[in-house]
């Protein structure tokens, strides 16, 4: 007997491995209508995972001091072996998986597939996306350049439309009146300890819900009806369904090939589209670069906030318009899924979507 | 200790509240830049300048207070106002120190008390501009005397001149997509004046000794430039060779996916 089946039998034997590998994969059933929008999810984890691994091989070179931060990326860029790649990987990345949550996100909204039992699915998730723009905006300022620093000054900024808190808001996010080394320690200790750890957790949950509850099927063809809620947890079967293993996830690795295929194609061919001209020059608290802007998921934010009369409206909004879409599971209560058949959401679906990439369009041109 | 931390203290107060009043909010462009005719006409051309790109302002060659309405144009607090003609190639060259030199020596510099040309004529005064080769041309130079020197002088400098904008364009490139030229930029930006400063002699034979040491350290930077684009070449290709290798790992996948659906519908 192979040395290998030995290790294998006794393991099984005690821990019952081989009914566990099956019960979650060859036996676990997806719907047979599952579309190429459910492999999103693998894509953002093989990302979030490519992430972690740049990160950490930046993070043996970088170094979080206002004096030496600039010079440690340079020197990443140019000194370190392959140190450049990893870098641009990792602000590559960092993007793509900003459009991967949202493209997740409008094909979850876009199949009604927050409705009950996937509150909590849905939670969790749209929280995963602000993590991730969390992530986003405090590995901005680690670089210490003119960008990283102004546009830090802008976003902190912001918080002290709110009355009463806010300027002591913006004092506690800065560590001080102004960005500076309690500042970078500060994102710095976020971004690489405080905002991974909150990332695995949350993910965990969210693939626990996933699991849990089993996929949704998706809301088309003839024979899709939709389901009535139970009192009760019902897991949702599909026994008629495909396996998850080897079956589908051949598909989600066809798509997770294609990502990384326009990763590595955005970081050898054009990495300056997501490295203004004021990120290669060092931070200069006394010299306010023309025209700071911020990154492209954040201009619907910047503009919002030129365009109301006050700052504390703006914010107001925004606000607003995030615990909606949180809340939608528990706003929009109604069972039927098929996007043909809710025309009120779909109205409101394409009009956000306008306004949303609208509005981006005229922070970027403003 | 004290007394090194109040210095500081008073330094940071100063640049923090004077830095950016200097850059902009200077009382000479508050007051000038609301006047009309000669008086407001240097702000506006100076906006267009390349002192006003590199955040050289009025008072850097005007001296004064920039901070103080009543005391911006007093003696005592350096300022200088218009300087006359013949005090002008040591106005700018209390920062073109290089230059000033070259010139002095010049026929230019050498007839400047007789009226001879200094500094603005040829290159302007507030609304000055990037120096180039365009400057030397017969418009310009027929104003005082024939072109035919100053068209061999053009002549000796235009290659070298081209070579110098060809690898300033390159470096700025390269500079773009991350790479450090802090060394290399400073090594071209040397050489660069170093070569205008001389041909502010407008000396032919002195032009022509010279000119093959210019154009032997632009071929070092030169060789520099290109062994960092050939990098970036190959890495490029490199970068070619993993996308199609991933697209094709994604349709291998996806052929796969292809051949399990079928299993699913015979399964029907």
């Amino acid at each position: 007997m192979k040395p290998q089946k030995i290790v294998m039998d006794w393991l099984d034997s005690r821990l019952g491995v081989s009914e566990l590998l099956h019960q979650q994969l060859g036996g676990y059933k997806l719907p047979r209508n599952i579309n190429i929008w459910y492999t999103l999810g693998a894509v953002i984890m093989a990302l979030f995972g490519l992430q972690f691994l740049t990160g950490i091989l930046l993070l043996v070179y970088y170094v979080p001091d206002t004096e030496k931060a600039f010079a440690s990326v340079t020197a990443i860029m140019n000194e370190v072996p392959f140190g450049w790649l990893f870098r641009y990987l990792h602000v590559v990345c960092s993007n793509l998986i900003i459009v991967a949550l949202l493209l997740h996100m409008l094909s979850v909204l876009y199949m009604g597939s927050y409705k009950r039992p996937r509150e909590l699915t849905w939670v969790s998730g749209f929280t995963l996306l602000n993590l991730g723009l969390a992530f986003c905006l405090t590995g901005y300022l680690l670089p210490w350049s003119q960008l990283s620093f102004w546009a830090t000054t802008v976003a902190t900024d912001a918080a002290g439309a709110i009355p009463i808190v806010g300027e002591y808001l913006v004092s506690y996010m800065r560590g001080g009146p102004s960005v500076g080394a309690a500042t970078l320690g500060r994102f710095f200790a976020l971004h690489v300890l405080v905002l991974p750890l909150a990332l695995m957790g949350l993910a965990g949950f969210h693939l626990f819900c996933v699991r849990r509850n089993g996929i949704s099927q998706a809301p088309f063809g003839k024979d899709y009806r939709p389901r009535k809620p139970s009192a009760e947890f019902v897991h949702e079967e599909h026994h008629d369904g495909i396996p998850f293993y080897p079956n589908y996830t051949s598909k989600e690795l066809a798509v997770i090939f294609f990502a990384l295929a326009v990763l590595v194609f955005i970081t050898f061919y054009a990495p300056w589209l997501f490295i203004p001209a004021d990120a290669l020059e060092p931070a200069d608290p006394f010299s306010t670069p023309e025209h700071i802007k911020p990154e492209w998921y954040f201009l619907w934010a910047y503009q919002t906030l030129k365009i109301f009369p006050s700052k504390l409206l703006g914010l107001g909004v925004q606000v607003a318009a995030m615990t909606f879409i949180a809340l939608l599971p528990f706003i929009d209560r109604g069972l039927e899924r098929r996007p043909g058949k809710r025309p009120l959401f779909l109205t409101c679906y394409l009009l956000g979507l306008l306004i949303f990439v609208g509005i981006s369009f005229w922070g970027h041109y403003s | 200790m004290n007394r090194h931390l109040v210095g500081w203290m008073a330094l940071f107060i100063l640049l923090f509240w004077f830095g950016p009043a200097l850059a902009e909010d200077s009382v000479c462009i508050q007051c000038h830049g609301g006047l009309e005719g000669r008086l407001g006409q240097p702000v506006a051309e100076w906006k267009q300048s390349i002192h006003e790109e590199n955040g050289i302002t009025c008072h850097s060659c005007h001296g004064g207070d920039p901070t103080d309405f009543a005391m911006a144009m007093e003696p005592e607090r350096g300022f200088v106002g218009v300087p006359g003609n013949e005090e002008i190639p040591a106005f700018c060259g209390r920062c073109h120190v290089g230059v000033r030199e070259d010139y002095e020596e010049s026929a230019h510099g050498m007839a400047l008390a007789s009226g001879g040309p200094q500094c603005v004529v040829c290159h302007g005064n507030h609304q000055v501009v990037k120096a180039s080769i365009d400057l030397i041309n017969p418009e310009s130079c027929s104003r005082c005397h024939s072109y035919d020197r100053a068209e061999k002088v053009k002549e000796i400098i235009s290659e070298t001149e081209a070579r110098l904008q060809s690898l300033e364009s390159s470096v700025a490139s390269l500079h773009r997509v991350g790479i450090d030229v802090k060394a290399l930029g400073g090594e071209l930006f040397s050489t660069r004046n170093a070569f205008r400063q001389l041909f502010h002699t407008v000396n032919v034979d002195k032009l022509q000794q010279q000119k093959s040491a210019f154009d032997a350290d632009l071929d070092g930077i030169g060789e520099q430039v290109s062994a960092i684009e050939e990098e970036l070449a190959q890495r490029k290709l490199i970068g070619g060779i993993i996308v199609v290798l991933l697209i094709l790992a994604g349709c291998v996948a996806l052929l796969i996916r292809k051949t399990y659906r079928r299993e699913e519908e015979s399964g029907n």
